[in-house]
């Protein structure tokens, strides 16, 4: 049965995702009309994209400058040498793990309150993993030979290393940029007919005619579009949890205290879904309410993902637990040594704001009041996103400075240029969504219309969608 | 003979008194996919499914032979350790499994669906991606006035030829 529930209602108990509808949403015309009223430039976009580009401008400034001086510039220190570009990839990375989970995971688990979000989330992975992909070729110092880390047929006739886990990684993150650009786009090839057949501008109609790839919405092709759909998103359901566990590897293969750990890889999987929805807050909280959409990215569908980002904390939670658990029982000296310097030694303010903002504050959506109340949610995914951004500086940072052997203890100051390089890596992000916000649909309009009751000549009672 | 309809049960009905009466191949358009005009159409399963699964084979074979064969030419031994070892190499061989798998699944769906399409002129109707409904009847000459008719009676808002 579907549930019909007031998009601003203020409580409601025990609302099964799955059966989230839209009542305010009567039509599919007003689906179109409503949605795609958001592509029209305002004052704020133009703001908000040159904000994005100010930042993207000093990013680009600051790898100039670093490849033009030296890697040196980059406050490593040795032993510490991964910092803030290897911590921004990993960030970044794990951004991009919510996009996926949203339209694939929960399509399949046929998760209702993904509908009016997962275009904004898929995007948002893409941009996401185009940012991150960038990190580790500032981070080899001379980016243009990053292509080394490919196998391909060379006239040296050297191959990469295959039991390296940063070949892995080149493995993982490559597939996981082109099969979740290809969701993303396959996703849009309808709703770009849609652009099309409404366009009126003869030049900007036949670019959408020509991405639309002359899509006309018969039964032939969205029976084999909808075979399909489910194909990927059965491939990118393993694919989620194996790219984050890859990134993980980078860290778990290296006899390092603190790294060396079997948990790792569910724990960055859950990090990293954790941080995704997170980011989705932040991006769909203010699009909701500045574009008027209230009544499709409805308080029942913020309340449903609040649920997976307090379990998602939960689970990140715990794994913080057993590390220390794995540490005291496992009676490695060194690990409880790394431990306690983690937590209470020269580390303690990174690890104390990790585990304030992604295990203390989360507590607060157990209230349901909290959960339903968007500005609050809004704050708390600013908090998340900063805490996941620390939590791989804790994991990162301490473990190289503080090694098995005391003559390599060491410090690690990031300079202007890793601050300059992470806000541009904001910047470049941004500016990647804010260009698709104003170009395409940021909301699934076809599969919007698959909730909205379609007109009848006979009313009679709709089950909703399918 | 092509019909625009403004309702997704009169579409439905239109479909079933086409299919039954034999007068022609049908063609029927949605703005959203619905299982109501599947179901008046009776079409086979998309085989889809065998793009995938041919492209998630030929990928885990391709990515395991990438790293065996790489290892075996350039041999970098490392403490007695096997130079070709399957548990790592399954990295390379699941992500080029996904990789190829996901790529021929899309590449079947275009090909299955007709598209890329070059032309939109025939059979077609922009109104079909906003909120209406179509019937495209491809019929003999002789059958042109039936389906008309049948289409009208059925409460299309619009009715015309194309060829």
């Amino acid at each position: 049965m579907a549930t019909l529930v007031h998009p601003d209602e203020p409580r409601r108990p025990n609302i099964a995702s799955a059966d989230i509808q839209l009542p305010a949403v009567k039509d599919y015309e007003q689906v179109d009309r409503e949605i795609l009223s958001i592509l029209q430039p305002t004052k704020a976009w133009f703001g908000g994209l040159l904000i994005a580009l100010a930042c993207l401008g000093l990013g680009i400034f600051s790898w100039v400058y670093q490849i033009h001086q030296g890697l040196g510039v980059a406050g490593y220190n040795p032993p510490v040498m991964w910092g803030v570009y290897i911590i921004t990839f990993v960030f970044w990375v794990g951004i991009g793990h919510a996009g996926t989970l949203i339209s694939a995971i929960l399509y399949l688990f046929r998760a209702g309150f993904r509908t009016t979000i997962y275009r904004a989330a898929e995007a948002m992975t893409v941009f996401a993993v185009m940012t991150a992909g960038l990190f580790p070729i500032i981070h080899i110092g001379r980016p243009w030979k990053f292509f080394w880390l490919i196998p391909y047929p060379n006239w040296r006739l050297i191959w990469p290393n295959f039991k390296s886990p940063l070949v892995w990684d080149v493995f993982a993150i490559t597939t996981y940029l082109t099969i979740s650009t290809t969701f993303l786009f396959v996703g849009l090839i309808p709703d770009i007919a849609v652009l099309r057949d409404r366009e009126t501008n003869p030049v900007r109609k036949k670019i959408l005619a020509f991405l639309s790839f002359g899509w006309r919405n018969s039964e032939r092709e969205w029976r084999h579009f909808a075979r399909a759909y489910l194909f990927l998103a059965a491939f990118s359901t393993p694919l989620v949890l194996s790219v984050h566990s890859v990134v993980s590897f980078d860290f778990a293969m290296g006899i390092v205290p603190g790294w060396h750990t079997t948990i790792f890889p569910p724990y960055f999987v859950a990090g990293a879904i954790f941080s995704g929805f997170a980011m989705v807050w932040t991006i769909i909280i203010p699009m909701r309410r500045w574009f008027g959409l209230r009544h499709y990215v409805t308080l029942n569908h913020l309340d449903a993902s609040a649920k997976m980002v307090l379990f998602t904390s939960l689970v990140v939670g715990l794994a913080y637990l057993i590390e220390f658990f794995i540490a005291w029982y496992g009676g490695v000296k060194y690990e409880q040594d790394y431990f306690w310097n983690r937590v209470f030694g020269q580390w303690w303010w990174a690890a104390w704001i990790m585990l304030t903002c992604n295990m203390i504050l989360p507590l607060s959506l157990f209230s349901q009041k909290l959960r339903r109340n968007p500005t609050w949610l809004w704050i708390l995914s600013i908090f998340i996103n900063i805490g996941m951004w620390f939590e791989r500086f804790v994991i990162v940072v301490p473990s190289l400075s503080h090694d098995v052997e005391p003559w390599q203890w060491s410090s690690y100051v990031p300079t202007w240029v890793d601050y300059g390089l992470l806000i541009g890596s904001f910047g470049w992000f941004f500016m990647w969504f804010l260009l698709f916000v104003k170009q395409l649909p940021v909301m699934a309009l076809a599969e919007i219309k698959e909730i909205v009751p379609p007109k009848m000549k006979k009313a009679h009672h709709h089950h909703g969608g399918h | 003979m092509i019909g625009v309809f403004a309702e997704l049960d009169s579409t439905v009905e239109a479909i079933e008194e086409l299919k039954h009466k034999k007068l022609g191949d049908i063609t029927a358009y949605s703005p959203t996919p619905r299982h109501e005009l599947e179901h008046a159409i009776e079409p086979p399963p998309s085989p889809v499914r065998k793009f995938t699964l041919f492209g998630a084979l030929a990928g885990v074979i391709f990515g395991y032979w990438l790293a065996i064969w790489g290892s075996e030419y350039w041999p970098l031994v490392v403490g007695g350790k096997a130079i070709s070892t399957w548990i790592p190499y399954t990295v390379f061989g699941f992500e080029v499994m996904v990789m190829v798998g996901a790529l021929s699944t899309v590449f079947g769906m275009f090909y299955l669906a007709g598209i890329p399409r070059l032309t939109m002129t025939v059979g077609y109707d922009p109104r079909f991606s906003n909120g209406h409904y179509g019937v495209w009847c491809e019929c003999a000459p002789d059958k042109l006035a039936e389906v008309e008719a049948i289409l009208r009676r059925h409460g299309a808002v619009e009715v015309r030829g194309e060829r």
